[in-house]
C-alpha cells in the first residue's frame, strides 16, 4: 500500500533523533505528528471507517508548530505515523540586538545568539515592550526538526 | 423625534376615545401620524402585511423602533392608543397601539384605579367585537390577548359582578346573537383567555409563580366548564348551516374555533378533581404532566377533568354529536379530495382523539361500565377511518401521488386513528380494550391493531428508504400501543396467558416484522457510505423499536422463538455453503440484525442497566467483519448461553436458565467472553471504537456484579490479561481513554477477592510495574533530555492514565493500596510536572490524576496521610502556578491560541475540583482519628490553593461555562462553610475574591447568580453576627480602607449593598431569584443601615413625580418595617424580610425602571 511506502520514505530521510514512529490510533488531541514534513500540533483525530467493513482510519488536523498552517491527513489507524522530537528549552533573555537578534543565557553560563526576533509586530512588541521596561523576561524556546523558534514569554519579576 | 410626555393622558382617569378639545385632537393626530410613519417605515413591504414583519426590520429600524418603544414606555399613554386603533388606516399602527396598552398597563397597573382597569379591559374587547368582520386577524388576535392579559392581571382584584359583566357580553357573542363573525371573535377571546391562564402558555406578567397558580385553579373551579359549555353550543348552532349550505365559509370558521377552543379546554392539566380536593398541590412543577411511561415517542396526554365534567362530556350525547358531525362533514365533502386537511376536520378529529384518553374520576364507578360504553362509541366512530387496514392503506398509498400531499399524508384519518387506538390503550387493560370491538365485530381490537399494523409493515417494506412518511408515523404510534398494551402484561410477572387469537395475531405481526427488518438489514450491506459511527447510531435509533418488537414477540413466544431458531439456522447454512464463493455481508447483515432482535426478546432490559446482551451482540458483531469466518461459527453458537447468563432470575424461562447459571455453563461462558476481549485488545491495533466498547461496555459490565466477579478473578484467562496488562508491551499500544477504562476494570475485580488482604495485593500487582517506572524515570539525571522524546511522553501519558483508571476504581478494599500506588508517585508527578511544564497534554493528565486520586482517598486517610496529601497538593499548585503566571504564547496562529486557552481552561477546572475533594474531608470522613486531632485546618488550606489559583483566571476563562459554575460554588461553599477563614485572607486575595463575586452576580446563569448570593449573604451575616458579639467580623475589610493614591474606598458590605439595590431595582433578572436576594440583602442593609438611609433618600429625592415619591417613600418604609421585621438574623426575620421585599418590588419596579 501506499502509505506504507510513504512511511519508510519518510523514515530514511529523517534523522534518528528527530522522529520517532508511532502507532496512529494512539497519537491524541494535543500530542504531536509530522505531516507533509512538518512538525504538528494534532488539534483534531477523529476515527472513521472506509467502507462500512474496512479498518479504521485516523483523520488528523494539525497545525504546524512553526508557521501555524493547517495540515491534514489521514492514517489507518494500525499503521505507525511520525512524531516529531519536540523539545523546549528556557533562556533568559539578556539583550535585544538592533539586527533583529535575540542573546540569550544557557544553562551553562554561555550565551546563545543565534536566535531571531519574531517578524509579527504584535510578538514583537510584547518582548521589546517588556524588555524596555526592565521586566525579568525568560523566553521558552522551541526545536524541532532541524528549526528552532521562540514560542513562549514569560514575566519572573520580582514578585515571584 | 417626539418626547413621551406627549403621548400621555396626563392625569389620566377619562377613558374616552375620541379625545376633549381641538387642540387635543390634534396632538392625538399627530401622535397617531408619527407611529404611523414609524410602523410603515419599518414594514418592508405593504404587500406582506403580516405580524413577523416587525421581526425583520430592515429599514434604517432603530429610529423607527424608538418612536414605538417610546408609546410603549410612556406614562399613560392609553388615550392616544385608543385614539389609533380607532382612526387609524394602518393596521400595524393598531397593533402596536394595542401593545402599548398591554405594556403600559401591566406597568401601571398597581396604581391604576378599578374604573381605569375595567375601561381598559371594556375598551379591548367592545373594539374586537365591533370589529369582527375586520380583515386584518392578526389586530384582532392582538386585541382579544391584550384584553385577555389584562383580565388576568386583575383576576384576583375583580369582584366576581364585574366579571360576570365581561362574560356576559363575550357569552352573548359566543352564542352567535351578533353574528357570526362576532361568534368567532367570541371564541377566539376565550381562546386566548384559556391559554392565558394555563401555566405552560401563560405570558411573564413580573408577577409571582403564586399569582398565577391562584388564577389557574379560580378558572379551572369555576369558568373552564362554563367555557367548554359554550363552545359546545356554539358550534352546534352553527353546525346546521355547515351541514345543509353549501357556502358557509365564516360559519365554518367559527365552528373550527369552537372546536379548538373544546380541545384546548380538555388539554387543560386539571388538578381539582372534585369541588376543592386537589390531585396534585406541587405548585411549582405546574405545567407539567406525568406521563404514564416516559419512553414514547407519541405523545398521549391523558385528560382527567374529574367528576363534575360527567355531564358535559359523557351524559349530554356530547359524543354521539361530535362523531355525526364529523361522519356528516365526511360524507358531504369526501368527493373532494382535500377535504381531510380541512381545518374543521382537523380539529374534529383531534377532539375526538383526546375524547380517548378520558379518564379517572369523571366517570362513576361502576366497574368501568359507562367508560367501556363511552370508548365503544369512539371506537365506532373511528373505525370507518382504519377499516378494513388494507383497503385504507392502498387508498392512501394510491392517493399520495394525486391529491395527498405530504402535509396531508400527517393528518390522515389513518394516523388519527391509531392515535386513537394509541389513547383507548393508555387508559385500558389490554383485556377490556380487545374486548372492546367484539360486540359489533367478529374479532378483538387486538386482532384489528395486528392487522392495521401488518398493512403498515407491509407498506414500509415497499419503499422502505423514506423516513418521515405515514407509514413510518403510523407504525410509531401503533408499536407505542403495543408497548402500553403489553408492558402491563409484562411487569405483572405473571404468566398470563392471552386468547389463541391473540397470540396468532402476535406471531403473524412479528414474522412481518422480522421479514421487513430483514430486508432492510440485507439492502443496507450494499450502501457503504461510511458512517462514522454507525455502530452506535444503528443500535439507539432502534433500540426502542427492537424493545417494542420483544414485546410483541413475547406475546406469542410460542411461536416466535422457533421462528428465530429457523432464520439463524438459516442463514448459518447459507454462509458455509458460500464460503468463498459468495459475498457474505448481506447474510452478515441479516445476521447482525437478527442478534439484536433475539437479545431484546430473550433477554430483559434491566433497570438503569445497559443491557449487557447487545453488548455483547454488538462486540461479536464487530468482530465478525475483522475475523476469518470460522471463528464466527463458535461465537454464534453460544449466543443463547450468554443472554441466559445475564438474565437468570426471569422466572418465565427459569428451566432454561438455570443450566447457565453460576453453577453450570456460566463460567465457561465467562471465559470464552473474557477470551474474546483479550482477542479484541491484542489482536486489532487501532480499532479504538472496538476497544472502548470492550473496556467500556462488555467488560465494565462483567465487574459490577459481585457474584460475578467472584468469578472473574478465579479464572485463568482473567489472570492472563491483569498479567498481561501489567506487564507485556502489547497493551501500551491501546488508546488513552481504553488504557484508562481497562485499569479501571481490572482494579474494580478486586471485589471478587476473598479478603482485603489480596484484593490489595491484587491492586499491588496490577500497578506497581507503572510506578515503578515513573519512579525510575524521574530518578534519572537526564530526565530533561530524555522526557521530550515522543516515545517517553507515549509511555509516560500511558501509565498515568493506567494509574488514574485505577484511582477511579477506588473502593473501601482496595483503597490502602491505591493509596500507597499515589503515595510512592508524588514525588515523580511533581518532577514531571517541572519537565513537562510546556507539555500540556502530559500536565492535564497528571492533574486528573492527583484529582481523581484524591477524590477516591480523602475520606478514608487519617490525620498523618491527610498531611502528607495535602502538603503534596499544595506543592502541586504553587507550581502549576510559578509555570503559568505571566506566561504569555508566542504564536501568530489563532487556533493555536484557541487551543492553549482551551487547555488552560481545563487545567484550572481540573484544579477547582481538586480544591472541592479536599474540601469534603470536612464533610465525609472516615478515619479513626478526627482531623482536629492533628489541627488540620482544611479551609486554610483550601483558601491558600485559592489564592494561588485565582490570579490564573481571566475573566474570559470565566466565560466557560463550566469553569465558570465550578469556581463558583467552590466559592459559594467556602464563604457559606467557613466565613472567618475569608476574614484573614490579605487584603489583595480578599479583593481578588470578591471582584470575583460581583461579577457573578450580574451573570446571565441564575445559578450562579444564585450561589453568589448565597456567598454574600453568608459574608454579611458572619459580620453582622460578629460585630454584634463584640468582634471585629470582616473588619478592616468591611470598613473600607484607603486605596494606593490615599482616597478613601468604600468597604466590600457597602459595595454589595450598592450594587445588590441597584440590581434588584433596575436591572433584569429572574423572579425565582428574588427569595435568594432578599437573604443577601438582609443583613447587608443591617450590616450597613446608614448608607441604606442614605442610598433609600437618594432614591427618593431622585423621584420627580409627586405620587411616585410618596409611594417609594412608603414602600421604602414598610420594606424594613412591616410584618414586625426586627433585626435579628433568625429564619422567621429572613421569611418575613423575603415577603417585604416581594412586596415592595411589585410596588416600586414597574415605574423606577421606565422614569
Amino acid at each position: 500500500m501506499s502509505d506504507e511506502e510513504h512511511h519508510f520514505e519518510s523514515k530514511a530521510d529523517a534523522g534518528a533523533s528527530k522522529t520517532f514512529p508511532q502507532q496512529a490510533g494512539t497519537i491524541r488531541k494535543n500530542g504531536y505528528i509530522v505531516i507533509k514534513n512538518r512538525p504538528c500540533k494534532v488539534v483534531e483525530v477523529s476515527t472513521s471507517k472506509t467502507g462500512k467493513h474496512g479498518h479504521a482510519k485516523c483523520h488528523f488536523v494539525g497545525i504546524d508548530i512553526f508557521n501555524g498552517k493547517k495540515l491534514e491527513d489521514i492514517v489507518p489507524s494500525s499503521h505507525n505515523c511520525d512524531a516529531p522530537h519536540v523539545t523546549r528549552t528556557d533562556y533568559q533573555l539578556i539583550d535585544i540586538s538592533e539586527d533583529g537578534f535575540v542573546s540569550l543565557l544557557t544553562e551553562t553560563g554561555n550565551t546563545k545568539d543565534d536566535l531571531r526576533l519574531p517578524t509579527d509586530e504584535n510578538l514583537l512588541s510584547q518582548i521589546k515592550d517588556g524588555f524596555a521596561e526592565g521586566k525579568d523576561l525568560v523566553v521558552t524556546v522551541m526545536s524541532s526538526m532541524g528549526e528552532e523558534q521562540i514560542c513562549a514569554l514569560k514575566d519572573i519579576g520580582p514578585k515571584n | 423625534m417626539i418626547k413621551m410626555q406627549e403621548y400621555s393622558n396626563g392625569g389620566g382617569g377619562d377613558d374616552g376615545g375620541g379625545g376633549g378639545g381641538p387642540a387635543d385632537l390634534a396632538k392625538l393626530q399627530s401622535i397617531m401620524h408619527s407611529i404611523e410613519i414609524a410602523c410603515s417605515s419599518i414594514q418592508v413591504s405593504n404587500a406582506y402585511v403580516h405580524v413577523y414583519i416587525f421581526m425583520e426590520m430592515h429599514v434604517n429600524p432603530a429610529a423607527a423602533e424608538a418612536t414605538i418603544l417610546g408609546l410603549c414606555q410612556s406614562p399613560q399613554p392609553y388615550k392616544a392608543c385608543q385614539f389609533i386603533l380607532e382612526n387609524s388606516q394602518v393596521a400595524n399602527a393598531r397593533f402596536q397601539a394595542a401593545a402599548a396598552i398591554r405594556d403600559a398597563a401591566m406597568r401601571e397597573w398597581s396604581f391604576l384605579t378599578a374604573d381605569e382597569k375595567k375601561s381598559l379591559i371594556g375598551f379591548c374587547l367592545c373594539f374586537v367585537m365591533q370589529h369582527a368582520s375586520s380583515p386584518e386577524g392578526y389586530v384582532q388576535a392582538k386585541i382579544s390577548s391584550v384584553a385577555a392579559q389584562l383580565m388576568k392581571r386583575g383576576w384576583l382584584d375583580f369582584t366576581s359582578s364585574d366579571k360576570e359583566a365581561f362574560f356576559s357580553q363575550v357569552h352573548q357573542a359566543v352564542l352567535g346573537i351578533h353574528g357570526v363573525d362576532t361568534q368567532f371573535i367570541g371564541i377566539n377571546f376565550l381562546e386566548s383567555l384559556v391559554s392565558e391562564f394555563s401555566p405552560s402558555t401563560s405570558s411573564a406578567m413580573g408577577l409571582p409563580r403564586e399569582f398565577h397558580e391562584q388564577c389557574r385553579i379560580s378558572l379551572e373551579l369555576d369558568y373552564l366548564k362554563t367555557f367548554y359549555c359554550w363552545a359546545r353550543d356554539a358550534a352546534l348552532s352553527v353546525t346546521k348551516q355547515i351541514i345543509e349550505s353549501d357556502a358557509a365559509a365564516s360559519e365554518v370558521k367559527a365552528c373550527t374555533a369552537a372546536l379548538r377552543l373544546l380541545h384546548q379546554i380538555l388539554n387543560w392539566d386539571f388538578q381539582f378533581d372534585t369541588s376543592g380536593r386537589k390531585i396534585s398541590i406541587n405548585v411549582f412543577s405546574a405545567g407539567v404532566r406525568t406521563e404514564s411511561s416516559s419512553s414514547k415517542r407519541s405523545e398521549c396526554i391523558i385528560v382527567q377533568p374529574g367528576p363534575a365534567w360527567c355531564d358535559a362530556l359523557i351524559s349530554s350525547g356530547h359524543i354521539v354529536w361530535l362523531l355525526n358531525l364529523y361522519s356528516a362533514l365526511r360524507q358531504k365533502f369526501s368527493s373532494e379530495g382535500y377535504w381531510l386537511d380541512c381545518p374543521i376536520a382537523v380539529s374534529a378529529r383531534k377532539l375526538i382523539v383526546q375524547l380517548c384518553s378520558l379518564t379517572g374520576t369523571v366517570f362513576p364507578s361502576d366497574n368501568g361500565k359507562m367508560q367501556e360504553h363511552h370508548l365503544l362509541q369512539l371506537l365506532s366512530g373511528i373505525l370507518e377511518w382504519v377499516d378494513p387496514p388494507d383497503v385504507v392503506a392502498q387508498a392512501i398509498e394510491s392517493g399520495k401521488s394525486e391529491s395527498y400531499s405530504d402535509f396531508s399524508n400527517f393528518n390522515s384519518e389513518m394516523l388519527d386513528g391509531c392515535r386513537a387506538l394509541l389513547s383507548i390503550a393508555t387508559v385500558t387493560t389490554p383485556f377490556v380494550f380487545d374486548r372492546l370491538l367484539k360486540s359489533i365485530r367478529p374479532f378483538g381490537t387486538l386482532t384489528l391493531l395486528s392487522n392495521l399494523m401488518c398493512e403498515v409493515v407491509k407498506v414500509l417494506m415497499m419503499n422502505n428508504t423514506e423516513e418521515g412518511t405515514w407509514s413510518w408515523e403510523a407504525r410509531d404510534i401503533l408499536l407505542d400501543t403495543w408497548t402500553t398494551l403489553l408492558v402491563s402484561l409484562d411487569s405483572t410477572g405473571r404468566n398470563v396467558v392471552l386468547p389463541l387469537e391473540v397470540r396468532n395475531a402476535a406471531a403473524s405481526l412479528f414474522a412481518l416484522i422480522v421479514e421487513s427488518e430483514l430486508k432492510v438489514a440485507s439492502a443496507s450491506a450494499m450502501d457503504d457510505n461510511g458512517e462514522f459511527n454507525y455502530l452506535q447510531a444503528s443500535i439507539s435509533a432502534m433500540d426502542e423499536r427492537l424493545s417494542s418488537y420483544a414485546l410483541i414477540a413475547r406475546a406469542a413466544i410460542d411461536a416466535t422463538v422457533p421462528l428465530l431458531t429457523r432464520l439463524f439456522s438459516e442463514r448459518f447454512a447459507r454462509l458455509h455453503q458460500g464460503r468463498g464463493m459468495i459475498d457474505p455481508t448481506e447474510t452478515l447483515e441479516e445476521l447482525y440484525s437478527l442478534l439484536l432482535i433475539t437479545g431484546h426478546v430473550l433477554a430483559d432490559e434491566g433497570e438503569g442497566e445497559i443491557p449487557v446482551a447487545i453488548v455483547w451482540f454488538l462486540a461479536r458483531w464487530s468482530q465478525t467483519y475483522l475475523m476469518p469466518l470460522e471463528e464466527f461459527r463458535d461465537s454464534s453458537t453460544n449466543l443463547c448461553h450468554d443472554t441466559g447468563y445475564q438474565h437468570q432470575s426471569s422466572t418465565s424461562r427459569k428451566a432454561l436458565l438455570s443450566f447457565f447459571g453460576e453453577h453450570n455453563q456460566g463460567k465457561p461462558v465467562l471465559d470464552i467472553i473474557v477470551r474474546i476481549s483479550m482477542t479484541t485488545l491484542v489482536s486489532y491495533p487501532g480499532e479504538k471504537d472496538l476497544q472502548e466498547l470492550t473496556c467500556n461496555q462488555l467488560l465494565h459490565a462483567l465487574v459490577r456484579r459481585k457474584n460475578v466477579c467472584v468469578h472473574l478473578v478465579a479464572l485463568d484467562s482473567w489472570r492472563e490479561l491483569a498479567s498481561a496488562f501489567a506487564n507485556d508491551k502489547t497493551l501500551i499500544l491501546l488508546n488513552s481513554t481504553n488504557q484508562r477504562l481497562l485499569a479501571q476494570t481490572l482494579v474494580l475485580s478486586a471485589y471478587g477477592m476473598r479478603n482485603s488482604e489480596s484484593s490489595n495485593q491484587y491492586v499491588r500487582d496490577l500497578t506497581r510495574h507503572a510506578t515503578a517506572y515513573l519512579v525510575e524515570l524521574s530518578g534519572k539525571n537526564d530526565l530533561k533530555n530524555v522526557a521530550q522524546q515522543p516515545d517517553i511522553i507515549l509511555l509516560v501519558s500511558c501509565l498515568l492514565e493506567r494509574l488514574r483508571g485505577a484511582a477511579n476504581a477506588t473502593e473501601p478494599r482496595t483503597q490502602k493500596a491505591i493509596y500507597e500506588m499515589g503515595f510512592s508517585v508524588m514525588n515523580p508527578v511533581l518532577l514531571l510536572l517541572e519537565v513537562y511544564k510546556h507539555e500540556s497534554a502530559v500536565v492535564y493528565l497528571l492533574l486528573k490524576f492527583v484529582v481523581d486520586w484524591v477524590d477516591g482517598q480523602i475520606s478514608y486517610l487519617e490525620a498523618q496521610e491527610t498531611n502528607i496529601v495535602i502538603d503534596f497538593c499544595t506543592r502541586l499548585l504553587q507550581l502549576y502556578s510559578s509555570h503559568n503566571i505571566g506566561k504569555t504564547l508566542m504564536t501568530q496562529s489563532s487556533s493555536l491560541l484557541g487551543e492553549a486557552k482551551t487547555e488552560k481552561y481545563k487545567d484550572l477546572r481540573a484544579l477547582f475540583q481538586l480544591l472541592s475533594n479536599l474540601c469534603s474531608k470536612d464533610l465525609v470522613d472516615f478515619s479513626s482519628d478526627s482531623i482536629e486531632a492533628q489541627a488540620i485546618n482544611i479551609s486554610q488550606v483550601v483558601f491558600f490553593g485559592l489564592h494561588i489559583v485565582t490570579p490564573l483566571m481571566s475573566g474570559d476563562l470565566l466565560k466557560y461555562p463550566k469553569l465558570c459554575h465550578d469556581y463558583f460554588s467552590l466559592l459559594s461553599h467556602l464563604l457559606e462553610v467557613y466565613p472567618e477563614t475569608v476574614a484573614q485572607l490579605s487584603t489583595e486575595a480578599f479583593a481578588h475574591v470578591l471582584g470575583t463575586l460581583d461579577f457573578g452576580l450580574h451573570h446571565q446563569d441564575s445559578e450562579i447568580v444564585d450561589m453568589c448570593l448565597r456567598a454574600l449573604r453568608a459574608l454579611a451575616s458572619y459580620h453582622y453576627k460578629e460585630t454584634g458579639a463584640g468582634k471585629v467580623g470582616l473588619a478592616a475589610q468591611a470598613a473600607g480602607i484607603n486605596n494606593s493614591n490615599g482616597n478613601p474606598e468604600e468597604g466590600v458590605l457597602s459595595r454589595f449593598l450598592r450594587s445588590l439595590l441597584q440590581l434588584l431595582l433596575f436591572e433584569d433578572y429572574s423572579p425565582d431569584m428574588v427569595g435568594t436576594a432578599a437573604d443577601a440583602l438582609f443583613p447587608l442593609i443591617l450590616c450597613e443601615p446608614r448608607l441604606y438611609q442614605r442610598l433609600g433618600s437618594e432614591l427618593i429625592e431622585r423621584q420627580a413625580n409627586p405620587p411616585f415619591k410618596s409611594r417609594l417613600a412608603n414602600a421604602l418604609q414598610s420594606l424594613t418595617s412591616s410584618n414586625q421585621l426586627s433585626s435579628t438574623l433568625d429564619r422567621v426575620n429572613y421569611q418575613r424580610f423575603r415577603k417585604n421585599l416581594t412586596n415592595f418590588l411589585v410596588e416600586v419596579r414597574g415605574f423606577l425602571r421606565t422614569m
